[in-house]
């Protein structure tokens, strides 16, 4: 990520494309958008700033892609996303990643369940963890879906105290107007 | 993070250069009860790590499990001996690294990658006791000494960034020891094991595992060079070749003792290995955690084994991976088929491979061993039919 991200603040009144062309959200009140992405194939919001609340989409996601950009420090390659990958195989995807760019073993995936995005068929995660430069718990929940074999996925952290279960219903209201219209492909996967 | 750490390390290597032993005998030693700093720069420097210790305590990283924190405690304590233990404060920090540190004011960390990678009670006493013997013969304190006669940096601790982790692993690098004081340490730690009762082969024993992991890890990377110099612990220490050597050498001149308190070693690790090893199977380093199932396993596979080694190939998902990861997983379910992972692994990689009615019997058979499994309901869901 660049060292200086500038936010734009969201116009809550309508559906927006969000980490490109091919997912539409409509943001609630007082959501800025951050200039700096995790990956290429990603966007970052926050409303308090991303200490109190990141919620991060990732739309289009091809195999072979990882999630996130390396970290510079990153002795190791993040794993790769797979369109063949089965919805736990996404789960897990989702924690390593995050292990490896947070330098952390203190990460636990909690409940995980059918869901849908975009009225795909997906799964729905919870997970907590901790960073090692911060004294304490976040928490976060995630819903992703492969649909013609690209992934979508979006994730919400907060931390653990207060701010999580204030704003996750808000969260999900807001997902629940996501649209997806990935591309049509030709040819099979 | 780990690189990150270790750019500080090197610098502070350079900063550090050759120790010098003290020239004269030390009178009370640090180990004995109302031990207090002497002048200035040591009571300095115990405020200091005073500091290092209320973060530590307060750490996310922290393991709390007074069962596992009694059980360390007890073995540091039948190395070195009652009365000498009770001035260590042992933490246990939850990180996949092979890692252990001991400061002057008595605060020792052990990271959750050595519980991982010791075999028995005498391996993982053979560290404690080691690193003990570095704060018993204050060779932290004479570090440290050295370092501000070249510099005025008054404080460091204070100014870290990137957190606990690297806060300790900037100690680990004060704290660096020439490789007389190792030599020394691991002598002291021989005499504890002996004295103690343990095998004194177990020293050697535990630097030849490491070793092995590291080559193996070395030769799946880049780099052609053994990746010793690029491990927090070992970069400091003598080469392993050396060490292993004088220590056989002199273990066979200790009184022969087969004990190694193996099944207690792991008893009381049991109900944490599932998550030790989880955390290092997701490093993503294959051919260092490939090497250490094996030393782990030394020829005897358990179900737990079989079932990390077959996570480890299914993680990495090579053509060869998946029927190995099959082949362990099937193993393991036989071995214990209890073990409700291994039904899940197993229905899983069937699943993936299109083998739906097995994978699917797999995952049931899951279910009916884990009825708690937060993963319940989407296991349900795959299990019964379609895909979710």
């Amino acid at each position: 990520m660049p060292l200086k991200a500038e936010w734009t603040a969201l116009v809550s009144n309508e559906q927006l494309p969000v980490a490109g062309k091919s997912m539409k959200v409509q943001p609630m009140a007082g959501w800025n958008r951050s200039s700096a992405k995790p990956s290429s194939r990603s966007e970052r919001w926050t409303r308090d700033g991303l200490a109190l609340n990141e919620l991060t989409f990732f739309a289009d996601v091809r195999d072979g892609e990882a999630l996130y950009f390396k970290p510079l420090m990153a002795e190791k390659d993040l794993p790769k996303f797979r369109s063949a990958m089965l919805p736990t195989e996404i789960v897990e995807l989702f924690e390593n990643s995050n292990r490896m760019i947070l330098a952390s073993s203190v990460f636990t995936i909690g409940k995980v369940e059918p869901a849908s995005l975009g009225n795909h068929p997906g799964v729905r995660f919870s997970y907590e963890y901790a960073a090692p430069d911060e004294g304490l718990s976040r928490k976060g929940e995630g819903v992703a879906a492969v649909v013609d074999g690209r992934l979508y996925l979006v994730n919400f952290v907060a931390p653990a105290i207060h701010y999580f279960d204030r704003d996750i219903s808000e969260i999900r209201q807001m997902i629940s107007t996501l649209q997806l219209r990935p591309p049509k492909r030709t040819g099979g996967r | 993070m780990k690189r990150w750490l270790n750019s500080i390390l090197m610098t502070a290597a350079v900063a550090l250069g050759a120790t010098a032993l003290p020239a004269k005998p030390l009178e009370l030693l640090p180990s004995h009860a109302g031990y207090q700093p002497k002048d200035a720069l040591e009571k300095g420097l115990w405020l200091e790590m005073d500091q290092v210790e209320q973060q530590v305590r307060a750490s996310k990283f922290l393991i709390e499990d007074p069962e596992l924190n009694a059980y360390v405690k007890s073995v540091l304590c039948r190395a070195v001996g009652t009365e000498k233990c009770g001035s260590a404060r042992v933490y246990l920090i939850r990180t996949p690294q092979f890692n252990a540190a001991m400061a002057p004011n008595g605060m020792m960390l052990v990271w959750s990658g050595l519980l991982l990678r010791a075999r028995n009670e005498a391996e993982l006493a053979t560290v404690l006791a080691h690193e003990f013997a570095h704060f018993e013969m204050q060779h932290s304190l004479q570090s440290f000494r050295d370092i501000k006669a070249k510099s005025d940096a008054m404080t460091w601790a204070g100014f870290v960034p990137g957190g606990l982790l690297a806060q300790i692993g900037l100690m680990g690098s004060m704290f660096r020891f020439n490789r007389e004081m190792e030599k020394r340490a691991d002598m002291a730690a021989l005499q504890y094991l002996s004295d103690a009762g343990y095998n004194p082969m177990a020293a050697s024993q535990i630097w030849e595992q490491f070793r092995g992991e590291m080559e193996a890890q070395a030769k799946a990377g880049k780099a052609g060079a053994l990746a010793e110099e690029a491990n927090d612990f070992f970069s400091s220490h003598p080469t392993t070749q050396d060490r292993m050597n004088y220590l056989r050498a002199a273990a066979r001149q200790k009184t022969p003792n087969t004990d190694t308190g193996a099944a207690r070693y792991q008893a009381a690790i049991a109900p944490w290995w599932p998550r030790l090893i989880d955390d290092q199977i997701r490093l993503n380093d294959f051919a260092a955690t490939h090497y250490l199932l094996s030393g782990l396993a030394r020829g005897q596979w358990s179900a737990e084994l079989l079932y990390a080694r077959a996570e480890l190939h299914r993680a990495r998902g090579k053509v060869d991976d998946i029927a190995a990861a099959e082949r362990d997983y099937r193993a393991a379910a036989s071995a214990s088929p209890e073990l409700a992972e291994s039904w899940r692994g197993l229905g899983l990689l069937l699943l993936r491979q299109g083998q739906e009615v097995e994978g699917r019997r797999m995952l049931r058979r899951y279910l009916e061993k884990a009825p708690d499994a937060t993963d319940r309901a989407l296991i349900a869901s795959m299990a019964g039919g379609a895909r979710p």
